[in-house]
């Protein structure tokens, strides 16, 4: 039975897969409409300069360009500027000066892409170069070059952000037996979705009505931003349609609005006739939000036994020449002080200070929950470091430390209540997994022949589900989502959300939820999101808040429409709403298995023949604000080897365990870690995006932005505990993203272990060959 | 990137100066000329295809003799862009004579490039710029080695 309906816990085949499979999936670039025009968008080649001059005659006489808009076109529509998500701005297009390379300068609007093209080459600008500054914490020092001369304060510094007890974590340290500190750099990478960005505009001037398809994780936001930006042009939210099509990959990139969006929209507004704009793939590496750049200096206390008593952690945020971060309003370095991790300090302060810089803008949660990647790094790193110092095994110091299973709901010291967990269940199922004991002798016996083998733990907690709307928003927004669910007279059943997929199997995994609560098969649910003209309100998908947010909406909904149907079902029994109970997927008279009605009955009835005095139909809305967020957890092993000759990081195993609370869809699950870990992977050895002196981006394309393949990729072993939390209405999780958060300390942990007895302590990511032949070399130890 | 060098060529002295101290003269042997236009003679806008591979452009240049003495020494500084690309180029040249009839000359240039060249044509740079060097200075050469013709 179970099985047919394809309820909760079903490895049900993702639905959505019938279409990516054969190539039928429609993204934005497949969006055509009769007319349309393409743009593209000419960029800086300085990181920071003057614009004497711009020269747009030789674009504009090449036959086929329509138009070319620049900074000084869009100053009477008041467009040149426009709000990021976080309390900053952002050049839509400059008037007078760039801040960084690849900043948009100028589009051209033509008949054809190519066209587009040439004229963005046609396009001439006298830049004067000025001064750059690409480190933060040179651009924190007084005199540093001013990135940002348009604001009021006249230096680098963003906000200043602290939380914690600065004075009692200050006594705390003082007082401690042991102290270490590390100072980590976690570096500036990119998401690179599959797909780039794009967007067609569409304007109907006889309607005064705007359609926009375009690559958003957010469609809902993004309507109201349109509204509240452009609403002096005459666009109000009712007359703007969102359209958030297929897409391929958003990971966080997809959540910020970009200069090209708005240029594409204005141009159609202004021409009336549709545009379209997609992102080459060098744009989208070199201008497009990035993630991370955060300079940390962390420390820890503890007892001599190793009882971990104290954090204390700064930072330094890099946020590039805009604050155009997406975190919660009140959150500007996100969620970092979930720092504490999986362990109950005492005391702890985290204080973190953004910093303006000639870099793009960004510092967007790729593929994790506002910051809670850096933070689970920094914390597992530290408490590896802590180890080194005390001589004690990283296994057993982590299992001393843990919050024990029955302190949970756990407040911690810097504020969060963590739901549920028991991190000692998931360490040791990863150690038995693996044979933990095994290795540690493998690796002293290697260790005697010069060998260079690995161990490296990482037992992160995460944070994820934002947000309850005490104390979530974005721009104001509370960030709870929303379900509806309809169904139909012959019991097969739509449901809409304001969530967004981009790849994580919605169409399957909420059609499960519903097809548990209903027991209606899933094949009979369709799923739909992404059109804000019918789905509910919600505020998109990132930060792994779908299934936390968006699915407890679902399962209130259609708990909704199962308290109604018990009504219906009690009418077409000719019994009693109390004799009737939810039984087997089915409405049965108590004790009478016999007498009963399935959804699809009583949906039928509910169209034909529902009691008198209700009202006809079945159907119901939840807008779900979430008591708590949720807390993910896992504990992760790895086992590397290195090349003594070419300084290589070979691993040879890698075990995860997740717990994500209750399961949905065990496949999705597993397919969300596996492709989480090899985003994990990809920061820990290949992935960083540097600039030099002058502000060139070192990293712009996939020649030197190394993005990990089926080569590079370990063959990942997965695992999992359950541990429910208790107050989600199906006690799940999230785990889009726990992977990604926890697999680069593994990792990086693994490598220290192998160098650690010739007094290696820490190796900032990406650990590439190079780092570690220098640490051979210098040790003598190179083949 | 810093790039120098040493270049004897059979000429005399004065001849190889006046030669590449003068902006038509000069602008004969870069690469790909598509037009000249001197302002004065220690100024000149000058627009060349140049590019590293497949990565061409058409770079518009402002030069400027910022030094120039005695015939023996001369810096250079030209700025340019070209669509996605710029380029700074600060020269240095010191001429000897070795006899009446041969020139030696010292010279270092710093090259600062920017955007899609530099993006995806850094580790090609080395090597074209040896190769336009190379051009350039050949073709100085024979032009001031050449018999004087009236």
């Amino acid at each position: 039975m179970a099985v047919e309906i394809g309820g909760i816990g079903q490895s049900v085949k993702r639905k959505e897969d019938a279409r990516f499979i054969r190539g039928k999936g429609k993204y934005v670039d497949d969006v055509k409409l009769p007319g349309m025009l393409y743009m593209d968008i000419a960029r800086s080649p300085l990181a920071h300069a003057r614009i004497r001059k711009i020269d747009t005659s030789k674009a504009l006489a090449i036959p086929g360009v329509v138009a070319v808009i620049t900074g000084k076109d869009l100053v009477p529509l008041n467009l040149h500027w426009m709000p990021t998500l976080m309390s900053d701005k952002q050049m839509v297009l400059p008037t007078d000066t760039v801040l960084y390379q690849a900043q948009e300068v100028a589009a051209v609007v033509a008949t054809e892409r190519y066209i587009a093209a040439d004229g963005v080459d046609a396009i001439e600008v006298d830049y004067e170069p000025l001064p750059v500054v690409v480190d933060p914490i040179k651009a924190l020092q007084p005199g540093a070059t001013l990135v940002r001369e348009d604001r009021e304060q006249k230096d680098n510094h963003i906000w200043h952000w602290e939380v914690g007890d600065r004075a009692g974590t200050d006594r705390a340290f003082a007082d401690a037996d042991v102290v270490v500190k590390q100072d980590l750099y976690i570096p500036r990478i990119h998401v690179s979705s599959i797909e780039t960005c794009g967007i067609v505009a569409s304007f109907d001037k006889v309607e005064g009505k705007l359609t926009v398809w375009m690559t958003t994780q957010a469609p809902h936001a993004i309507r109201t931003v349109i509204a509240l930006v452009a609403g002096h042009l005459g666009l109000a939210e009712h007359k703007i349609r969102v359209i958030s099509p297929d897409i391929g990959g958003g990971f966080g990139g997809k959540v910020p609005v970009y200069p090209g969006y708005v240029l594409a929209i204005g141009a159609s507004v202004l021409t009336g006739v549709p545009v379209k704009w997609i992102e080459d793939r060098a744009e989208n590496i070199q201008a497009d939000s990035f993630a991370r750049d955060y300079h940390i200096s962390a420390e820890l206390a503890s007892k001599k036994d190793g009882t971990m008593q104290a954090l204390r952690v700064k930072t330094i945020a890099d946020h590039g020449a805009f604050d155009a971060a997406a975190n919660p309003s009140k959150y500007p370095a996100g969620l970092f002080h979930i720092i504490t991790g999986s362990y109950p300090f005492e005391k702890s302060f985290v204080e973190v200070d953004g910093a303006y810089t000639n870099k793009p803008p960004g510092g967007i949660a790729y593929r994790c929950s506002f910051r809670v990647t850096e933070a689970a790094f920094t914390i597992e790193r530290l408490v590896d470091v802590l180890a080194l110092k005390l001589g004690r095994d990283p296994a057993e110091l982590r299992m001393q430390n843990f919050i024990p299973p029955t302190a949970f709901p756990y407040t911690s010291s810097l504020g969060w209540e963590y739901d549920s967990g028991d991190y000692g269940r998931a360490l040791r199922l990863a150690m038995d997994t693996i044979g933990y004991a095994d290795l540690r002798k493998e690796q002293a016996e290697k260790r005697k022949r010069g060998e260079l083998m690995g161990i490296g733990i990482s037992s992160f907690t995460e944070i994820v589900g934002a947000g309850p709307s005490k104390n979530f928003d974005i721009l104001g927004i509370k960030m709870f989502d929303s379900a509806e669910i309809r169904v139909h007279p012959t019991g097969k059943v739509m449901v809409r959300l304001g969530v967004k997929s981009q790849g994580q199997g919605h169409e399957t995994t909420f059609g499960q939820i519903v097809a548990e609560e209903l027991g209606i098969p899933v094949a009979d649910i369709a799923v739909e999101e992404g059109d804000t003209d019918t789905a509910p309100y919600g505020l998109g998908t990132y930060a792994s808040r779908s299934t936390p947010v968006a699915g407890g909406a679902t399962a209130i909904a259609a708990r909704k429409i199962r308290e109604k149907a018990k009504l219906i079902a009690a009418h077409l029994l000719e019994a009693n709403p109390d004799d009737i109970e939810w039984k087997d997927y089915k409405f049965q008279v108590k004790g009478v298995p016999s007498k009963s009605k399935t959804m699809q009955e009583v949906a039928f009835a509910a169209y034909t023949n529902h009691p008198q005095g209700m009202e006809a139909g079945l159907e119901a809305v939840d807008y779900y604000d979430p008591p708590n967020l949720t807390y993910p957890f896992g504990s992760y092993i790895c086992v590397v080897d290195l090349d003594r000759g070419t300084g290589e990081v070979k691993i040879r195993r890698f075990v995860a365990v997740d717990d994500c609370g209750t399961i949905i869809n065990p496949m999705i699950v597993e397919g969300q870690i596996h492709g989480g870990l090899t985003m994990g992977l990809a920061p820990a050895l290949y992935e960083q995006i540097n600039y030099d002196e002058q502000g060139n981006i070192q990293g712009g394309t996939f020649m030197d932005y190394l993005l990990p393949t089926a080569m590079e990729t370990p063959n990942w072993e997965t695992a999992k505990t359950t541990t429910p939390s208790p107050h989600h209405p199906i006690g799940a999780k999230g785990v889009g993203e726990s992977a990604t958060v926890g697999a680069p300390a593994a990792i990086a942990n693994a490598v220290v272990d192998a160098l650690a007895h010739l007094g290696v302590r820490h190796i900032d990511i990406p650990i590439t060959p190079w780092k570690v032949q220098k640490i051979l070399k210098e040790n003598g130890v190179a083949e | 990137m810093r790039f120098e060098g040493t270049l004897d060529i059979a000429a005399p002295r004065d001849r190889v100066w006046s030669f590449l101290t003068d902006p038509k003269q000069v602008t004969t042997c870069a690469p790909d000329v598509q037009s000249l236009d001197v302002t004065d003679p220690r100024h000149f806008k000058v627009v060349v295809r140049a590019g590293v591979g497949p990565i061409k452009g058409t770079f518009t240049m402002n030069v400027e003799f910022t030094e120039l003495v005695d015939q023996g020494h001369a810096t250079v500084v030209a700025r340019g862009q070209a669509p996605g690309s710029a380029v700074e180029l600060r020269s240095t040249m010191d001429l000897s004579a070795l006899d009446g009839t041969r020139t030696t000359m010292k010279w270092a240039s710093d090259v600062t490039v920017s955007g899609m060249i530099q993006q995806v044509g850094a580790r090609l740079m080395q090597g074209a710029a040896d190769k336009i060097t190379q051009q350039v200075f050949s073709c100085i050469k024979a032009k001031l080695e050449a018999p004087v013709t009236a």
